[in-house]
């Protein structure tokens, strides 16, 4: 069983490397999120007068936390866009290079097979986010911005990096599954899995902005919930990527 | 003894929808035969050889493959099995060997590298092992594609169209693997438009469209679709003699050809050409040639097929 497993992540791997354009797809994202991120604190509090912000906002810092405060929320959607790409990619193209039956036609389990690629996404998903974020904290730093991070790498940060963003990511990869197993072509796939994902980023989007405080406690019990509804969405997934309608259905 | 039945299959049935693409198949193939599928574009061929290989659920009747029902246990049968597929299917921007190497894993106890480098070699792709399979012509591809059934050793093979795309030299190649794979005991089931092929190779050929047509020997469909008939051609020949000829008793039937020669249909083949030489003789008639006359595969096949569309 694990070995089959892992010759599916190993060859999901071999793929992504034999694609220069989904390794470099997987280089440019921190850079040009930390940089968007850095960028934007560092020009903004220049040129917008903190005042705008209202009684409270004095200085440039105040301004400079704000713009910080959103990183983590870009964090959380790296690992689920890249899952939901490299998930919908990765059954599409068995469909269209038509290696599936043959795959089927291996004692590999489906739910191997799904667990497999997931394994094989996630990994370099996550690693991407987390580099995302110590690029980030290092930038940061280094533009002695030291006592802002500090007060944003609080223990929910950290429960988000950690257990958060794989939940997410999770989800997202087996939506993606869900989708290329029933559309018809790859476009199909990726649309129907942004619709079903975009209320999950809804949520996210509204606890980090603040408008829901995030504790500890709710992000522990949001990604708890998450997990689970992930392991129900495997099973569906699983049942869903029916051999029948994926060897045939398929033009 | 060996197990009897090592594929068999029962009242096997699959719709799709509204359409029916087999019927009530029930066909035994006993261990060590080749049996040919042979039936029309759409007749069923694949979809079948996919039920027998547990990628498609039957929508009624049973099939057994090596003892283990497919829709049941599917990971068994496959440990059991290799299935070429229609398409050959691979990751082109990966190595060929590197494809071998990834459907070798999955079989217990196989030594993957191994398994691939050498069935590269057998294919007759040495050297080539290392390129994208997406540099391969169609029919190396196909090579490959039956490199990989046989990665395992499988003691059952089921083969969609083998020589589809290959060169003749390639094909003969193939035929006389898959007579070596049979010495070694091996049942083979596969699916031909090539009627020459199926006659060389199979030990039963089952005529397929949608239902079961008829499956026997390729000699004793011909024997059950065309009555023998002998083709005479004589120096000279007379009306009288046509006249006796009819008259008597073991000649069914003779009728004079566009070329001259004499079509005649005897009451039992082998036994009564002697005489019918003979009579000939006797009655002055200077014999050229007598040959039984040659039913190709192809007549015996587009004449089943036509009973099974009326
Ligand atoms: N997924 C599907 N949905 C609907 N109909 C299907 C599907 N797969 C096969 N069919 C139909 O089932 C019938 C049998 O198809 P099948 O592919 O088994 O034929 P075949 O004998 O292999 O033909 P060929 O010689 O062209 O390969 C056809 O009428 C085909 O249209
Ligand atoms: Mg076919």
């Amino acid at each position: 069983m694990r070995r089959r497993i892992w010759n599916v992540v190993h060859m999901e791997w071999a793929g992504i490397a034999a694609t220069p354009s989904s390794l470099l797809f997987l280089a440019v994202i921190p850079a040009l999120l930390v940089g968007q991120a850095v960028f934007l604190s560092w020009i903004v509090p220049r040129f917008v007068n903190p005042a705008i912000l209202g009684a409270g906002a004095g200085d440039a810092d105040t301004l400079r936390l704000l713009i910080l405060k959103q990183f983590p929320f870009f964090v959380l959607l790296i690992p689920a866009m890249i899952a939901n790409v490299f998930a919908t990619l990765s059954i599409v193209e068995e469909k269209v290079t038509r290696t599936l039956e043959p795959l089927l036609a291996t004692p590999v389990r489906t739910w191997e097979l799904l667990v497999g690629k997931i394994v094989a996404g996630a990994v370099p998903a996550l690693l991407v986010a987390w580099a995302s974020a110590v690029l980030f904290a290092a930038v940061g730093f280094g533009l002695g911005w030291g006592p802002l991070l500090r007060t944003l790498f609080t223990p929910t940060f950290f429960l988000s990096m950690f257990l958060l963003m794989p939940a997410v990511s999770l989800m997202s990869f087996v939506i993606g599954v869900i989708g290329s197993s029933r559309a018809s072509d790859a476009k199909a796939a990726q649309n129907l899995a942004v619709v079903i994902i975009f209320p999950i980023f809804a949520l996210i989007a509204v606890q980090v902005t603040g408008l829901v405080a995030f504790t500890p406690l709710r992000t522990l019990f949001l990604s708890l919930v998450l997990l689970a509804a992930d392991g129900l969405l495997l099973r569906a997934a699983v049942r869903l990527f029916a051999r029948e309608s994926i060897v045939t259905r398929w033009k | 003894m060996r197990d009897p039945e090592v594929i068999s299959t029962d009242g096997l049935s699959k719709r799709f929808g509204e359409r029916i693409a087999v019927e009530e198949l029930t066909l035994a193939v006993p261990a060590g035969e080749i049996v040919g599928l042979l039936g029309p574009n759409g007749a069923g061929k694949t979809t079948t050889l996919r039920m027998l290989a547990g990628i498609l659920a039957p929508t009624s009747g049973t099939a057994l493959v090596d003892g283990l029902d497919p829709a049941k246990e599917p990971e068994r049968v496959h440990e059991s099995i290799g299935f070429l597929t229609e398409s050959p299917g691979f990751y082109e921007r990966l190595s060929a060997e590197r494809n071998l190497t990834y459907f070798a894993a999955f079989y217990g106890g196989v030594d993957a590298h191994a398994a691939a480098r050498n069935g590269i070699e057998q294919m007759g792709l040495a050297g080539r092992g290392g390129d994208k399979v997406g540099t391969f012509s169609k029919g190396m591809k196909q090579r490959l594609a039956l490199a990989r059934v046989l990665l395992h050793e499988p003691r059952i093979l089921f083969l969609d169209e083998p020589t589809a795309g290959l060169d003749p030299e390639a094909a003969r190649n193939l035929r006389e693997l898959i007579v070596s794979l049979k010495k070694e005991g091996r049942t083979i089931l596969l699916s031909t438009h090539n009627l020459t092929e199926a006659e060389e190779l199979c030990d039963r050929i089952a005529v397929f469209r949608t239902r079961l047509v008829a499956i026997d020997t390729p000699g004793a469909l011909r024997d059950r679709q065309f009555e023998r008939r002998l083709r005479v051609r004589l120096a000279s020949m007379t009306e009288d003699w046509l006249a006796a000829l009819r008259a008597e008793p073991f000649v069914r039937s003779v009728e004079r050809g566009t070329d001259g020669a004499l079509d005649v249909r005897l009451a039992d083949p082998d036994r009564d050409r002697p005489r019918l030489v003979t009579r000939i003789v006797e009655m002055g008639g200077q014999i050229l040639e007598v040959r039984e006359v040659e039913r190709s595969l192809e007549d015996v096949y587009l004449s089943l097929i036509e009973e099974a569309t009326e």
